[in-house]
């Protein structure tokens, strides 16, 4: 799958911007505060309706306008066209000109994963960051996720009130913990289910990135041991003096174990950056094998961070994905891209809000 | 300053309290009144406090109506031992519409909200329960919401209800009638999954 064209207008520094992209590898080059990660939001923003950035739609406007809109034409098994308005007062997505109802039927027409700096919160972040990366890969790979997940933090928050309260009414109290637990108990089985075909993944991109013996590890490590009612049960006590829920998924984890031990204290500054790397290798892949072909991969900014030996593990890893006719952008400045990276890539220049295309012959 | 004369200002405020009224059409719609005919919005007038001190609601099913108790708690051909328990009053015009439900109703006024303060004395539970000493009730019917309030205040029902040793039972979750699976999103068709039968 690759986004052919893309069309911007009045989104973030972009007034309005064209530009059409072959499958393969495209290198988005210039000095900072010029675009190039807004290129890479807006393609986000076609692939899941959110900013990677963590912020709304209006932060996306360009200033002193009123609404952005976003369009692409994207090539998998056939052409897609996608058109998107956004302003204060009004929204619109349609899907080849009809307008989409259920977003169920609107995700996953283009599929991408960001790798960002804020990835390394993976690693160092507290757990919640965690839960949400098994959130988002499972919303992206399994339809009835998202639903269950809006459900199980429904039952949460009405438990958590329950338990604020000076006088509980236990039969009342029961109910909500029997619904929090049934859908407590399907989302610990996707993510259990999860987690072991993502380790391997996980293990072998960072094998080839950091090019040593350093052994990777993911493991589920669900809040719940064995029986979520009986020890919703057992930790009434200390619930009734913390007055909210202590046990459920929404206190899971996912360790990350380098060599055995937990890499948030025990690893070099740099394995960290590339543990963070191989996750977001790893959901890419995982993607990939579900639907047969790989997600555009958005890459801001994280080269400069690696040492010269992790690039020369990472870059073949990226270029591989266009080998299955996939697509990769990637924004660097001008001093640190990788030029060891010369052969049949497209190369953009990104200056105030405009992109211009750069004879793809190879740099000497 | 408003250009508009007060009374305007006014009723456009008091239709913009209305549900799904928003300031755009509250203005549109007094506009509308205060240029219409006279006898006109005296007819609208009227209908408003007629319809407001007339309907009240059923003593017995809290359901919408003008008589006490309501006609569709005196209807003899209703059969008398079967009782759907509905969150809102217009959920017995939908049910009752089907034709297919014979029974009678009993309107909760809502569901368990922790989150909104909604407590099972605040829902017309006693009621029911009085019911169900009173009429001969054989089988009560929940046809609550299926969000997880709804979901909750069923099975508080189900508890609470347990030592009378009455039947409770509730609304399947399915397909949609008549349409292709297409029309089902995937919650809806694992649960219909889960609650296959088998063909006899």
């Amino acid at each position: 799958m690759h986004l052919a064209h893309l069309r911007l207008r009045d989104f973030r520094n972009y007034a309005r911007l064209d530009a059409e992209f072959s499958p393969g590898f495209h290198l988005l080059l210039g000095d900072n505060a010029q675009g190039k990660t807004n290129i890479l939001e807006a393609i986000y923003l076609l692939a899941t309706l959110r900013s990677f950035r963590g912020v709304g739609g209006a932060q996306m406007v360009r200033h002193d306008h009123k609404g952005y809109f976003v369009g692409a034409r994207v090539v998998g098994q056939g052409t897609r066209q996608i058109r998107m308005y956004w302003s204060a007062t009004e929204r619109q997505l349609s899907l080849d000109g009809q307008p989409v109802r259920r977003l169920s039927d609107y995700l996953g027409v283009l599929r991408a994963v960001v790798f960002c700096t804020e990835d390394l919160q993976l690693v160092k972040g507290p757990a919640a960051r965690r839960r949400r990366f098994l959130d988002l890969l499972l919303s992206q790979t399994h339809p009835t996720y998202l639903p269950l997940l809006q459900r199980y933090t429904a039952a949460l928050r009405s438990r958590n009130a329950l338990l604020k309260q000076s006088l509980v009414d236990a039969m009342a109290f029961d109910s909500f913990t029997q619904e929090l637990v049934s859908v407590g108990n399907q989302i610990i089985a996707l993510r259990r289910e999860l987690v072991p075909r993502l380790s391997p993944l996980a293990r072998l991109a960072y094998r080839r990135i950091a090019n040593d013996a350093e052994e990777l590890k993911l493991a589920y490590q669900p809040s719940v041991k064995t029986d979520f009612a009986i020890e919703l049960a057992a930790s009434r006590a200390r619930e009734r003096s913390y007055r909210m829920t202590l046990v459920g998924p929404h206190r899971d984890d996912l360790a990350l174990m380098l060599n055995d031990q937990p890499a948030a204290q025990f690893a070099s500054e740099g394995q960290k950056r590339t543990l963070a790397i191989a996750l977001k290798m790893a959901q890419a892949e995982y993607v990939t094998g579900l639907h047969g072909t790989p997600p555009v991969l958005l890459i801001d900014d994280v080269m400069g961070e690696l040492d010269v030996r992790r690039r020369s593990g990472l870059l073949p890893l990226l270029e591989r994905s266009h080998q299955a006719s996939g697509q990769v952008f990637m924004t660097c400045t001008e001093e640190n891209w990788p030029r060891e990276l010369g052969r049949r890539l497209q190369r953009w220049i990104v200056s105030a809000g405009s992109l211009r295309a750069v004879d793809s012959a190879p740099t000497p | 300053m408003s250009a508009l004369p007060e009374p305007l200002v006014d009723l456009m405020a008091a239709l913009g309290r209305l549900p799904g009224i928003g300031p755009r059409t509250a203005e549109r719609l007094a506009l509308h009144i205060v240029q219409a005919d006279p006898a006109e919005v005296d007819r609208l007038a009227t209908a408003l406090t007629t319809a407001r001190l007339r309907v009240k609601a059923c003593e017995r099913c809290g359901a919408l109506t003008e008589a006490q108790p309501c006609a569709l708690c005196t209807d003899d051909r209703r059969d008398a031992s079967l009782l759907c328990v509905v969150e809102r009053p217009v959920d017995v015009l939908l049910l009752d519409k089907t034709g297919v439900f014979r029974g009678r109703f009993h309107v909760l006024g809502g569901k368990l909200s922790p989150i909104n303060g909604v407590e099972p004395e605040d829902l017309r539970i006693r009621e029911l329960e009085l019911r169900l000493t009173a009429e001969p009730i054989r089988e009560v019917v929940l046809a609550l919401p299926t969000d997880v309030e709804g979901d909750a205040t069923s099975s508080y029902l189900a508890r609470r209800l347990a030592p009378r040793g009455v039947r409770v039972t509730r609304l399947a979750h399915g397909l949609p009638a008549g349409t292709g699976l297409e029309f089902a999103d995937e919650l809806t068709l694992s649960r219909a999954l889960e609650g296959r039968r088998p063909l006899d």
